[in-house]
């Protein structure tokens, strides 16, 4: 348990504490498209509309800070790690292997759990929105469990094992996904046919589960099978992938 | 006492074959050499010692009833850089990993960054994160040591204070298997060679062992003859020529210098030595044993 402990303390320090440009832009980012799309590029909208939009905006910019910090900064963390032979040096050691990406998650979890009360801060102060203790929990609960699926796309990216194509596909992955699941617009100014795409990632399920407990409307289980698809799918090309890159010896270079 | 045994380990890449039945037993307190040209598959060998690639068969077995990582110490060929951590944190972490940890205390003056450990990682020069990369292989008293070319890097003085600690450790009990291109530093101090060659251990055994069988002497001279017009001579066992530079290995040094003095006019600066590693193991290349 005193490793485990440890190496949390330690990846706080690197990831969060002495990487405070990062920290900050990836807190900043989400702050920015909320203020941006609820604030200054929003005009003749209904009162009632605008409320409402400022309140599932909210979720939408939860989710998409969950998605900066658990696929890029995932992906970039591990890379780092593997440049810098820590990976290396974490197998060669007793910390297993649960261990290691146990107390990553943590720290990223904290990171998104930090992002999204700072969030709601700015929507509460800019927007007078007001969500309750309790519905802003049963939010951040929910989304941090969705972070999990998340960290697991930004290991998997991190496999890639090059700087350039892990930016490359952390681009493709992240931006591409925020569009299609409506989290930067609405998603019914799409093309029906990309609606249909969006409609099936894993990101706008989640901002569906979120924004039935904001609105308090009735949850379906639909949602929440979607998610548990996605993982298992995720966690097997995880899988599988880490045993080729054995394998073939990738994971000592 | 045996503390590792490697049995019928065999390693193919696709269709290349890296490692062919492989057959070791390790012992306890000494101080193994594993040596061979680039690519003859040493780190490959280490590689699946310590479970980081998996072989295509055979076993692997370390003697012990602890998790066999709690009782392993390794110095791999690249250093660990971790950014925005210092050298406190990165031996405090380390210690946190094992059950019998040595004390913070001794693994700094091992590191001998005691005016550096508030300093980040990132800010150590290549000699500092070597030795820093040393004592963090020690960082959990372990009783089996992998080093794998530890030196590089190393200043003439910093190699010398680190295999000084080597046989330190040996004689308090430990084992270490080394890899190295420095082959003259292992001469010095290993107890037993392993020479990887096509695949195989090619040689297993000492220092001795190995003059015995391929050449107890080395003669050297600088001529402008031809290799060609030593070759034939009774008692040469191989030449080696780098420019005009002659390395002929004998076991009969009077013999070959009574055959040599018809030249004697043509060679300058002949000298005798014992046969080294090195010109042992090109000697083993060249005759190709199998």
């Amino acid at each position: 348990m005193n490793k485990f402990i440890f190496q949390t303390k330690i990846n706080f320090k690197r990831i969060v504490l002495r990487n405070k440009a990062f920290f900050f832009f990836d807190m900043l980012l989400p702050i920015v498209f909320y203020i941006l799309y609820t604030k200054i590029l929003v005009s003749n909208v209904p009162v009632s509309y605008l409320k409402v939009w400022n309140k599932d905006y909210l979720v939408s910019m939860m989710i998409y800070a969950c998605m900066l910090g658990g696929i890029i900064t995932t992906a970039n963390t591990l890379l780092e790690d593997q440049m810098s032979n820590f990976k290396l040096f974490v197998m060669l050691s007793p910390l297993s292997n649960f261990q290691y990406y146990g107390s990553m998650s943590i720290v990223l979890i904290t990171l998104n759990l930090v992002s999204s009360i700072a969030l709601t801060t700015v929507a509460m102060i800019v927007n007078h929105v007001s969500i309750s203790i309790g519905l802003l929990f049963e939010l951040i609960s929910i989304n941090l469990l969705g972070t999990i699926l998340l960290i697991l796309i930004g290991v998997l990216i991190s496999f890639a094992r090059k700087p350039n194509t892990v930016n490359l596909l952390t681009n493709l992955v992240v931006f591409p996904l925020a569009i299609l699941s409506g989290l930067w617009w609405p998603i019914n100014i799409m093309p029906t046919w990309l609606q249909n795409i969006g409609k099936v990632m894993p990101t706008y399920q989640l901002s569906v589960i979120d924004k039935n407990i904001l609105h308090q409307t009735t949850q379906h289980i639909g949602p929440f099978i979607n998610l548990l698809i996605w993982s298992f799918i995720i966690f097997l090309i995880l899988f599988t992938v880490n045993k080729i890159q054995k394998e073939k010896g990738l994971v000592t270079q | 006492m045996t503390i590792l045994e490697i049995q019928h380990i065999n390693k193919s890449f696709g269709k290349k074959v890296i490692l062919k039945d492989i057959n070791l037993q390790i012992e306890s307190s000494s101080i193994i050499a594993l040596v061979g040209a680039n690519g003859a598959g040493k780190t490959t060998l280490i590689n699946i010692i310590l479970n980081l690639i998996p072989q295509t068969s055979g076993q692997i077995k370390f003697l012990t009833n602890e998790n066999w990582k709690q009782i392993t110490g390794v110095m791999m060929q690249d250093n660990i850089v971790l950014h925005r951590i210092t050298v406190k944190e990165i031996i405090s972490l380390t210690r946190s990993y094992f059950d019998k940890p040595l004390s913070y205390e001794e693994l700094l003056n091992i590191s001998g960054l005691n005016n550096h450990q508030n300093n980040l990682m990132t800010g150590l020069s290549g000699g500092q994160r070597r030795r820093l990369a040393f004592a963090l292989a020690l960082a959990g008293n372990p009783e089996i040591l992998f080093l794998d070319e530890p030196t590089v890097g190393m200043d003439s003085n910093a190699r010398n204070e680190f295999w000084q600690e080597i046989d330190r450790l040996k004689k308090s009990g430990k084992t270490i298997f080394v890899t190295s291109h420095y082959l003259e530093e292992l001469e010095n101090i290993a107890d037993r060679f392993l020479i990887l060659q096509n695949s195989t251990i090619a040689f297993d055994g000492t220092i001795k062992q190995l003059r015995s069988r391929e050449g107890q002497s080395l003669v050297e001279f600088d001529s402008e003859l031809n290799q060609i017009d030593f070759e034939n001579l009774a008692n040469v066992i191989s030449i080696n020529l780098i420019g005009h530079h002659f390395q002929i290995i004998t076991n009969d040094v009077n013999q070959l210098i009574t055959e040599l003095t018809p030249y004697l006019k043509a060679i300058d600066n002949l000298q005798v030595k014992q046969s080294t590693l090195d010109t042992l193991l090109l000697n083993y290349k060249e005759n190709n044993h199998e």
